[in-house]
Formats: structure tokens, sequence, C-alpha cells
């Protein structure tokens, strides 16, 4: 039953998709765009000045984060695709290797100067042979904390190092009333991650290829169980991150800007008893960069469009412009250096941390395989009791050789 | 001659159904399950290669494969005698009345087979949440700790169970009542007649002519949970540490989150090979225990 309602679901989306594609004939030009969760309203908005300017009208369809592989498939199966597509960085690699993007390189971005690799923050989709997509948004890790909870447990500074967090967190997870002092989300394959770099160390061997034997990941490794050990951390994988932070249970975490405006939203009057600072380091307070991108259709109907519209939302003031819609971080390296000059003590510290950052390594597959890999090992140990040993040399043989280029 | 051509005139749309939803996928997953197709070769076929057999090989080698594989049967062992049982029940209690209320009670056993799986899954997911969930709470009352339901990897299979065993109940009740509809009140008088008490009047009357359709409820049964995909898949996403991945649940994950078709197709055939092979044994058994 569940096949036939799978190849159902393939045939109504070809209807729908036929259906989206084939309005854009006639004589007025059309680009339909996919833009990530719910932010397609606010991106409708965005372009308005676009459309009145140039008479290209925009389409914008919404695509559930956690359904994008589903419908990117789909439409590279039926060839019949958007015309610009947000692609999150963890993504790239996969859909650039499936041949459904246009090659931004060299000559077709000649007469889009806006759209030259050196004017963004990451520069590593624009360098190389080949690029497939220019950067949209920015997005990184930082420490959220509840500045109110710490004082009341005599912690007056956020910690600097990992040691302070597994400390302060014994601290709070002591204090009366109950709790917890941290938060581990069990599906977050950066945070461990993140832990290497700030402990001085990478998952990337000098040949580019994933390397789980750096000492930095073991030192990475015992922190992670280590906040488990000590029962700092929630053990149960449906805790929500939100409500936990809302309510004290988990007074620190490391998560996105796209907290702060969950929790703004969920528990307005928490504002000014908490703050987010900087990652924790002990050697260096690396985060992660990530973001997302946007590419061009291959095939799509109406190229220079395509790229005319790439032109006006890199251009910094549409960056900015999408900062106070969205609150996204801007690609932008100029329009990052005014939101981080004019908008606020939040928003230093996330332009701050991404100045420090870096992306995730360019493997094959991080979600699905490289990154689960390492989350499956992690929480087998401190979910499951199994031996930090012998699961990490499974992580190692699992993901030994994988390319990281 | 135009006699001749009438019977295969009315099984031709259910023929044509049948070949193009199930036996053209088989064969074309037949076919992929020998190539390394990924998203790129999705794109353009020339891209993709024949590789033979090594799809298989690198399945069989799998680990997460015969996790599924073993989930699936656990599924299979716990949900199946469930959902038969309980289904035969209920229909057995609500056939004891014509009334307005075993009416009403009919209509009630029957929604969770109409209502969409996304809301049942966000409605069991907050039944079962750890944090806030309604269970944990009751427990809480009772002065018992919390219980990880969905997030603990020895008890997610048994939660999840629970879910598709309440849904999978509700299609089977109402072919127990039709079936319990066409028993003859006679025989039932009858037999009450000449002092038979109730509990004999269900096992020797009721239950030898229900038979076929316990059968034809087990063995749908038993296919539909070799193949359970929708309640770890909103659920649990088949987590923690793939203690809930079925392998319908795997293939999926292989092909649209992986792109691995080559891999997918591979496993496909072999869910079918296995499903075709439980079925045959179920109907030959019925055949022996008939003759």
């Amino acid at each position: 039953m569940s096949r036939l309602r799978t190849v159902l679901i393939a045939v109504m989306s070809l209807v729908v998709l036929t259906a989206c594609s084939g309005a854009g004939d006639g004589s007025s030009r059309e680009l339909t765009v996919w833009i990530m969760g719910d932010s397609s309203d606010r991106f409708q908005e965005l372009v308005e000045p676009f459309s009145a300017r140039t008479r290209i009208r925009v389409e914008t369809v919404a695509v559930p984060w956690d359904s994008i592989d589903q419908k990117f498939t789909t439409a590279v199966a039926s060839g019949k695709g958007p015309d610009v597509l947000q692609i999150g960085l963890s993504k790239l690699r996969a859909y650039t290797r499936s041949g459904a993007l246009l090659d931004l390189a060299g000559p077709t971005l000649k007469g889009h100067p806006g759209l030259a690799a050196r004017g963004f923050v990451d520069r590593t989709a624009l360098s190389g042979g080949h690029a497939s997509s220019v950067p949209w948004s920015s997005d990184t890790r930082v420490l959220f904390y509840r500045s109110d909870i710490l004082a009341a447990a005599g912690i007056t500074e956020p910690p600097r190092t990992w040691e302070q967090v597994r400390a302060d967190a014994k601290v709070l997870t002591a204090r009366d009333g109950g709790g917890y002092g941290f938060f581990i989300p069990q599906w977050d394959s950066a945070l461990p991650v993140i832990m290497t770099w700030s402990m001085g160390g990478d998952i990337v061997d000098a040949h580019r290829r994933i390397d789980f034997g750096d000492p930095a990941f073991r030192r990475a490794v015992d922190l992670y169980t280590g906040l488990y050990a000590d029962g700092s951390v929630p053990a149960d994988g449906d805790f929500d991150q939100v409500q936990g932070f809302v309510s004290g249970a988990t007074p620190m975490l490391v998560s996105g800007p796209y907290l702060a405006g969950a929790i703004s939203e969920a528990a307005p009057e928490l504002a000014g008893r908490w703050a987010v600072a900087p990652i924790p380091g002990d050697v260096t307070h690396t985060s992660l960069l990530s973001g997302s991108h946007l590419g061009v259709w291959r095939t799509g109907h109406d190229r220079d469009a395509a790229l005319r519209l790439l032109d006006f939302l890199s251009e910094p003031r549409t960056q900015l412009a999408w900062y106070r819609l969205d609150g996204q971080l801007p690609a932008v390296r100029s329009a990052l250096d005014e939101v981080r000059h004019a908008a606020g003590p939040q928003a230093a510290v996330y332009a701050g941390q991404l100045s420090e950052a870096r992306p995730l390594p360019q493997v094959p597959d991080w979600d699905s395989r490289t990154g689960k890999a390492l989350l499956d090992a992690l929480n087998s140990i401190v979910l499951t009791g199994a031996d930090p040993g012998t699961a990490l040399r499974e992580l190692s043989a699992a993901t030994r050789g994988t390319s990281a280029s | 001659m135009s006699r001749q051509i009438i019977p295969y005139a009315f099984i031709a749309p259910a023929m044509l159904l049948l070949l193009a939803f199930g036996v053209l996928p088989i064969a074309v997953a037949l076919l992929v399950s020998l190539t390394d197709l990924d998203l790129a070769g999705l794109g353009d076929w020339a891209g993709a290669g024949y590789v033979g057999l090594d799809n298989y090989r690198s399945l069989l080698a799998d680990s997460a494969f015969w996790q599924a594989m073993a989930n699936t049967g656990v599924y299979t062992v716990l949900g199946v005698p469930a959902v038969v049982v309980t289904s035969l029940a209920v229909a057995l209690l609500l056939n004891r009345s014509e009334g307005r209320f075993f009416r009403a009670l009919r209509a009630f056993y029957f929604v969770p087979a109409v209502t969409a799986i996304v809301a049942v899954s966000l409605v069991w997911g907050y039944l079962y949440n750890t944090q806030f969930g309604l269970l944990n709470h009751l427990l809480g009352v009772a002065g018992l700790p919390p219980v990880r339901w969905l997030t603990d990897p020895a008890l997610v299979k048994p939660s999840v169970a629970v879910v598709a065993v309440w849904r999978g109940t509700a299609l089977n009740i109402i072919i127990f009542l039709a079936a319990l509809k066409a028993i003859p009140r006679e025989y039932l008088e009858a037999a009450a007649l000449d002092g038979a008490s109730e509990l004999r009047r269900i096992t020797s009357i009721v239950l030898p002519l229900l038979r076929f359709a316990i059968v034809f409820v087990t063995v749908t049964t038993v296919i539909a949970w070799l193949q359970i995909f929708d309640e770890p898949y909103v659920l649990t996403k088949g987590g923690p540490l793939g203690a809930s991945t079925s392998v319908s649940l795997f293939l999926y994950q292989q092909g649209f989150s992986s792109g691995r078709f080559g891999y997918a197709g591979a496993g496909t055939l072999v869910l079918f090979l296995v499903i075709a092979a439980v079925t045959l044994l179920q109907v030959r058994a019925r055949r022996l225990d008939a003759s």
C-alpha cells in the first residue's frame, strides 16, 4: 500500500510541477523560485522592487526543509525544476553533482560583477573550476545562555572554554528545582565538529579525506560523552530546545540565530534575561559557517532573468533588507559589516562569529552518511552505553577515505 | 468470438492498473538495481553504469540493512497477532447489538483509518513526548519516573507498533463485522436452544465460519506490516540509532535522501521476494489445512 502511495505522490508532484512550469510561457517573463522553510511570503515581499523595475514576475514556492530531497529528486527525474532555488550548504555538493544546476563559472557570470566570489563571506562555492551557486544567506552557531539563571547560580560570565562549560553545566544541574545545565540536540551533527575545531583539531586530514583519528576529536568525544555522564544534558531525543531554554530547564545551548527568533516569539517577556556569546573553545573559537546558496536550474527557460534576479539578491541593500525582514544574516561581506556595526549586540556576536567560522567538509553526502555515522557513533555511546573505543573504530572504518574536497 | 473477448474486456482495466503500478515498477527496480544510478544519472541516463550484482553484495554486507530487516521482523511479530486478535475481539463485541450506541462505536473504531497520518503522528508524538507527554504526566501523577517512549532504543519499536496496531485495526474490524453479518442467525439460535454457552457458540460456530475472513485479514496484515513505513517515518524518522527503521523506510532513505537509487532498487527487490515467499507459505499452509 505504501509503495502505491509513493507512486501516487510522485505522479501528483509531476502534475503539479508541470502545471507550475507551464505557466511561464507567453510574452511576460516569470521566474519560479523555491524558498526553504516558512520564509516564502517575506521573500515575495523582498523581490517586489525587482519585479517592479524589471517587469519579471517572481513566483515563490515554499519548500519544507525535510522534503527538499524528494522535491529535488522528482524535479531532476522529470527534468522540470524551478528557475532559481535555495540550497542548504550541506546539500550543495550532491546537488552540484546531479548536473541539474547551471554552471556559473567563468563566462556565464560576465556582466554580473555583483556575483564575483570576492564579495562574499563564504568563497568556497565560487572558487575552483566548478561553481553551481552563489551564496545567499549566512548562518553560524553561537552559545545561547540564560543570564538570569547563570547569575542566580553564581556564574557571572558565560563560559569561554569547554572545560568551563562542563563545570558550569554541573553547577546549573545541581541548582534547586531541578533541570539540566546544557542541551545537546541528538540530531546536530555539526556540534561535535565545532567542538573538534575549537579544540584545535580537524576531521579532515592533509589529503582532504575524512579522518576521525585526530587527538582533538578524541577530546571532543570525551567532552560530548562527559556532558551526558555528568547528567548535565537531557537524554531524551524529543526534548524541545526552545521550550527547554524558555522554561530554564536547559539554560545553555549552542544554536543559530534562528533560535533567537524562536525564543522572542515563544517568550517575548524573556528579553534581557538571555544573551549570546561566541563559541567556547580551548584553542580557537571556530564555529560552523552554514547558510544557503542560490542555484539556477540548467534547463530553465529564462536564464538571463534568473541571473538578473541573483544579481539583485546579492546587492548589499537587498541583503540588508532580507536581514531586517527575515533575520537571516547577509552572505555579502559589506552588508555583514554593516549589520555588525549597526544592529545591536546580538547581531554583533553573530557577525563576529561569522568571521571565525568554517563550513563542514564538502563530502558527497554529509547529512545521511558522514554526519549520520558520526552522530550514530556518539549517540550509541551515550544512549546505549556502547564501548567508546569500538564505536570510534567503527566510525573510522565507515568513513575512512571519504573525499572532502 | 465476441463471447471469448468479453471476459478479457472485463478484467482488462484491473490488469492494466496492475501492470502499470505493480509489475512495471518491479521490472524497473530490477533493472535499476543492476546499475549505480544516482541523482546525476537520473538527469542523464547515460551517467548510470552497469554494476552487476554489486548492489546486492554490499546490501547483504550492510549492517543497517540487517538492522532494518530485524526491526521489520519484530514489528511483524508484535503487530500481526495484535491486529488480528484485537480487531476480531472488537468486531465480536460490536456485533452484539444494533443499537444506536453500537453504531456510533462502529464509526468511532473506523476513525483511525480515515485520519490523516500527519495528524496521527502529531497527536501521538505529543502523547509520547518525554517532557510534556500525557503518558509521562500520568506516570508522574502515579509517582513513577518518566519513560522515553520514542527515544529509548529498546522501547521505540513497541511504542511505534502500538500506533500502527491502533491504525491497522480500523479496517479489519469492518471486514470482520461484514463476515459476522454473513453468519446465518439460525445456526446460533439452534445452538442456543441446545444449551450451548456463548463461549461455545463463538469457538464452535462463529470462528470456524469466519475462517476465510481470518485468513484474508492475516495475509493482508502480514504484507502490510512487512512494508510498514508511515508510522516510523512520521514518529521517529527511524531513530534513535536506527532502532525503529523498517526496511521500507531504509529503502526510502537510501533512495530519496542519499540518492542511491540502484542500491535502494536492490533492497526493494529483496523485500519483494521476502513478501512473496511469506505470502506463498501462508497460502500453501491454508491449502494444506483445508485438505
